[in-house]
C-alpha cells in the first residue's frame, strides 16, 4: 500500500494515534462514561463546525458563527416562554435568513465571504445586544425542561445530545453526498468557472450552503443555551477560531472541494481529545494553549492531503 | 479562501488586461479610477457624514450651529483622538498588507502583538526601566523577536506546506500561549515617563506615536515601491506561477514577507503598550478581524496582486473614523457592531470593480 493511497485516511489514523497516545499516559482516559461525556460535551462545538464545513467546501468560510450562536441563545432565552418548542424554528429562521443575507453579499455584491460573514456577524451580535438588554438572562428551569427537556438525559447509556449530533451529521452527509445540491457544492468548491460554464446556478448554490451554515449555527445555539439554561451575547464566544480548526484538522482545507462533513466529525474529536488530553496529561493550565497550538500545526501538517491541493500552496 | 482564489485570480486578472488593450484611449475620469479612489472618497463622505449627524440634531433643538466649524467630530482634538486609536492597528494591517499582497493570509497577529508586547515589557522592565537606561535595547529586542515569529511563521508555511491561513493560525495560538506562559496571566505595568511620551508629549497636537506611525508607513512604502523584495510580494501575488517560471525564488520571498509582516506586528504592538501603558496576554486582542476588515476596506484585494498601504492606511481610518463617528453622534452602544458592519460592507461594495472580477469566494 503506497503512501498516497493512505493519504486520505490520514485524519482518522491522526485521531487514532493520538487517543492511543493519550490512553497510554493516562489509561483512565478510556473509561467508557468518561469519554462519553467528553464527547457530548463537544457537541455545540461540532455542530457549529458542520454548519462551517459548508461554507469552507464551497472556498468561503463562515465567520458569523459564533455571534450567530449568541443571537439564537438570547432569541431562545427571551421568547421561550412566548413559543414554548416554537423558538427552535424562530432560532432556524433566523440562522437561515443571515446566512443567505451573507450569501446573498459575498455572491451577488462581490464582498469576500471573510468580510461579508464577519459583517453580519457584527449585525447579529448587534440584535444580540439589543435583544437581551446587554445583561444575561436566565430561563425559566420548568418551561424549558417543558419544551426543550428531551435534548438532555440518557436512552440506554447514550446521551441525547450525542444522538442529535449524529442525526445532524447523517442529514448533512445526506445533503452532501445524495442530493444534487451537494454535488453542486462539490463543482463549485472544485471550480466554480467550470460550475459556472456548464450552466449550475452557482450564486444559489453559494447562497444556500451560506444559509445551511447559519442554520447549523443557530441549531448549536439553541443547545448551547438549553444547556446553559440562559442567553447572553457573549455566550457562545471562543467557539469560531475552534469550529474553524476543527474543520481544516479534518482535512477540508481552505480551497473547497475536497473533504466533508465526516471530516469534520474526525477533526472535531481530534480537537477533543487534543483539549481534554491536556487535563489527563497534567499540563499546567498557562501552558495549555500554547501546547495546543503546536499539537495543531502538527496535526494539520499530518492531515492534509496536498496533492488534493490545487495549484501552490498560498 | 484566499488561497483558492489564486487561480481564478489570474483569470480574471488576464480577461482584465484584454479589456486594458481594447478599451478607448483613456479619459480623466475614468471607471478603473473612480474605482481606484473610491476607498478615499468614502472616508471623505464619512469625514462629512458624522458632523452632518451632529447639525441635524442641533437644528432640530433649534441651536446655533454651523456646520463642520460647530462640530465635535470634525476638530482637531478628535482627530488626534482617531489617530492615537488607530495608530497600533494600523501597523499591525500594514503588515498583513504585505502578506495579502501575495495572496496568502496572515492571522497570526494576536498571538505575535502578545508575545512581542510582553517580552518588550519584561525587558525593558528588567534592564533599568526607563528609555534614558540600556533599557531602550527593548525596543530592538521586541522587533526581533516579532522578526522571528514571523519567520517561523513563513517556514511552518512554506517548508510544511501548510496553507497560510492555518499555518498563521496555529502560530497564532503558539504566540498567546507563550504570552500566557511569560506573565502567567499577569499585568505588566511600563510606566516609564520617558517611554509614554509616545502617548503624552504632542507636536501640532499630535501625538509623538503619531509620528511614529507616519515614519513606519513611509518605511513601507519604501518597501513596497522602491526594493526588489516590494516588486517580488506583488509577483507573487499577480501569479505565482509565472512568478516561480521566471526564476523568483517564491520561497524566500514568502518567508520574508512573513518575516516582514512580524516586525510591524511588533511595531503594532510597542505603540499598544505605549498607548495604554500595559503589556499583558490580551494586549493582542481583537487585532485580527479589524486589520484584515481594514485593508480589505481600503481597496487591497484578497486573491493577491491589487492594493498596497496607502489602501491600508485609508482603510484603517475608515474603520477607525466610523467606530469614533458613532460615539460621538450618540449612537446607543448596541448597534455600533451592526452599523460597523453594514458599513463595512458598504464600503468594500463601492470599492470593487465590479467588471474585472468574475466571483469572489
Amino acid at each position: 500500500m503506497s503512501f498516497e493511497r493512505i493519504k486520505p485516511h490520514l485524519p482518522w489514523i491522526t485521531l487514532l494515534v493520538l487517543v492511543l497516545l493519550v490512553g497510554i499516559a493516562n489509561p483512565s482516559f478510556f473509561d467508557p462514561a468518561g469519554l462519553l461525556s467528553l464527547v457530548s460535551d463537544v457537541v455545540p462545538l461540532f455542530i457549529m463546525a458542520l454548519g462551517m464545513t459548508f461554507a469552507i467546501y464551497i472556498g468561503g468560510i463562515d465567520l458569523s458563527v459564533q455571534q450567530m450562536a449568541n443571537l439564537v441563545t438570547v432569541i431562545a432565552t427571551v421568547y421561550l416562554a412566548n413559543f414554548g418548542i416554537g423558538v427552535a424554528v424562530i432560532a432556524i429562521a433566523a440562522g437561515f435568513i443571515i446566512g443567505a443575507f451573507s450569501g446573498f453579499v459575498t455572491t451577488r455584491l462581490f464582498v469576500p465571504s471573510f468580510v461579508s460573514t464577519l459583517a453580519m456577524g457584527f449585525v447579529a451580535l448587534s440584535a444580540a445586544k439589543y435583544l437581551s438588554g446587554q445583561r444575561a438572562l436566565y430561563m425559566d428551569a420548568e418551561l424549558r425542561d417543558a419544551s426543550f427537556g428531551w435534548m438532555f438525559g440518557r436512552t440506554a447509556g447514550v446521551p441525547h445530545e450525542l444522538a442529535i449530533a449524529v442525526v445532524l451529521l447523517a442529514i448533512a452527509w445526506f445533503l452532501q453526498t445524495r442530493t444534487t445540491f451537494g454535488r453542486a457544492l462539490k463543482a463549485v468548491g472544485s471550480g466554480e468557472l467550470a460550475a459556472v460554464a456548464s450552466g449550475l446556478n452557482v450564486d444559489r448554490v453559494k447562497i444556500l450552503a451560506f444559509a445551511i451554515s447559519g442554520v447549523f449555527a443557530a441549531i448549536a445555539g439553541l443547545i448551547f443555551s438549553v444547556k446553559l439554561s440562559g442567553g447572553d451575547a457573549n455566550l457562545a464566544n471562543g467557539f469560531l477560531l475552534l469550529a474553524i480548526v476543527a474543520v481544516l484538522v479534518g482535512g477540508t482545507p481552505l480551497t473547497g472541494g475536497v473533504g466533508g462533513v465526516i471530516n469534520t466529525a474526525i477533526g472535531t474529536l481530534i480537537v477533543m481529545v487534543i483539549r481534554s488530553a491536556m487535563v489527563y496529561l497534567e499540563i499546567d493550565a498557562t501552558q495549555q494553549q500554547m501546547v495546543f497550538g503546536i499539537v495543531l500545526i502538527a496535526a494539520i501538517a499530518l492531515t492534509i492531503d496536498r496533492s488534493k491541493l490545487r495549484g501552490v500552496v498560498k | 479562501m484566499a488561497e483558492a482564489l489564486l487561480v481564478e485570480g489570474m483569470e480574471t486578472r488576464i480577461m482584465s488586461d484584454i479589456t486594458a488593450q481594447t478599451a478607448p484611449p483613456a479619459r480623466w475620469l475614468t471607471r478603473e479610477r473612480v474605482i481606484k479612489w473610491a476607498p478615499l472618497l468614502v472616508l471623505l463622505f464619512l469625514v462629512l457624514l458624522f458632523p452632518f449627524f451632529e447639525w441635524l440634531e442641533d437644528f432640530r433643538e433649534a441651536k446655533d450651529h454651523i456646520y463642520l466649524a460647530d462640530s465635535r467630530f470634525f476638530s482637531i482634538r478628535n482627530a488626534a483622538r482617531i489617530a492615537i486609536a488607530a495608530t497600533p492597528a494600523l501597523m499591525v494591517a500594514i503588515g498583513v498588507t504585505f502578506i495579502i499582497i501575495m495572496g496568502s493570509i496572515d492571522l497570526s497577529m494576536e498571538g505575535t502583538v502578545s508575545v512581542c508586547a510582553v517580552i518588550f515589557a519584561f525587558a525593558f522592565l528588567g534592564w533599568g526601566g526607563t528609555l534614558a537606561s540600556w533599557a531602550w535595547l527593548a525596543i530592538p529586542l521586541a522587533l526581533l523577536v516579532g522578526a522571528v515569529v514571523g519567520c517561523i511563521n513563513g517556514l511552518v508555511h512554506v517548508r510544511l506546506k501548510i496553507p497560510s491561513f492555518m499555518a498563521s493560525l496555529a502560530m497564532g495560538f503558539v504566540g498567546t500561549g507563550f504570552a500566557l506562559l511569560l506573565t502567567g496571566g499577569d499585568r505588566i505595568r511600563v510606566e516609564d515617563e520617558l517611554f509614554r511620551s509616545l502617548l503624552t508629549v504632542r507636536w501640532f497636537n499630535f501625538p509623538i506615536m503619531c509620528y511614529v506611525a507616519l515614519a513606519m508607513l513611509l518605511i513601507a512604502w519604501f518597501i513596497q515601491s522602491r526594493t526588489t523584495l516590494g516588486r517580488n510580494f506583488y509577483a507573487v501575488g499577480g501569479g505565482e506561477e509565472l512568478a516561480h517560471a521566471s526564476g523568483l525564488n517564491v520561497s524566500r520571498v514568502r518567508i520574508m514577507g512573513f518575516t516582514l509582516a512580524g516586525v510591524f506586528f511588533a511595531m503594532g504592538a510597542l505603540l499598544a503598550v505605549g498607548r495604554i501603558g500595559i503589556a499583558e496576554t490580551a494586549t493582542g486582542n481583537n487585532f485580527m478581524f479589524i486589520s484584515i476588515t481594514a485593508v480589505v476596506v481600503g481597496g487591497t484585494a484578497l486573491w493577491g496582486g491589487i492594493g498596497g498601504v496607502w489602501n491600508t492606511l485609508v482603510g484603517v481610518l475608515i474603520v477607525n473614523v466610523i467606530n469614533n463617528g458613532m460615539v460621538v453622534i450618540g449612537l446607543p452602544n448596541y448597534v455600533q457592531d451592526g452599523v460597523l458592519g453594514l458599513l463595512v460592507i458598504a464600503a468594500v461594495v463601492l470599492s470593487t470593480d465590479r467588471k474585472t472580477v468574475s466571483f469572489v469566494k
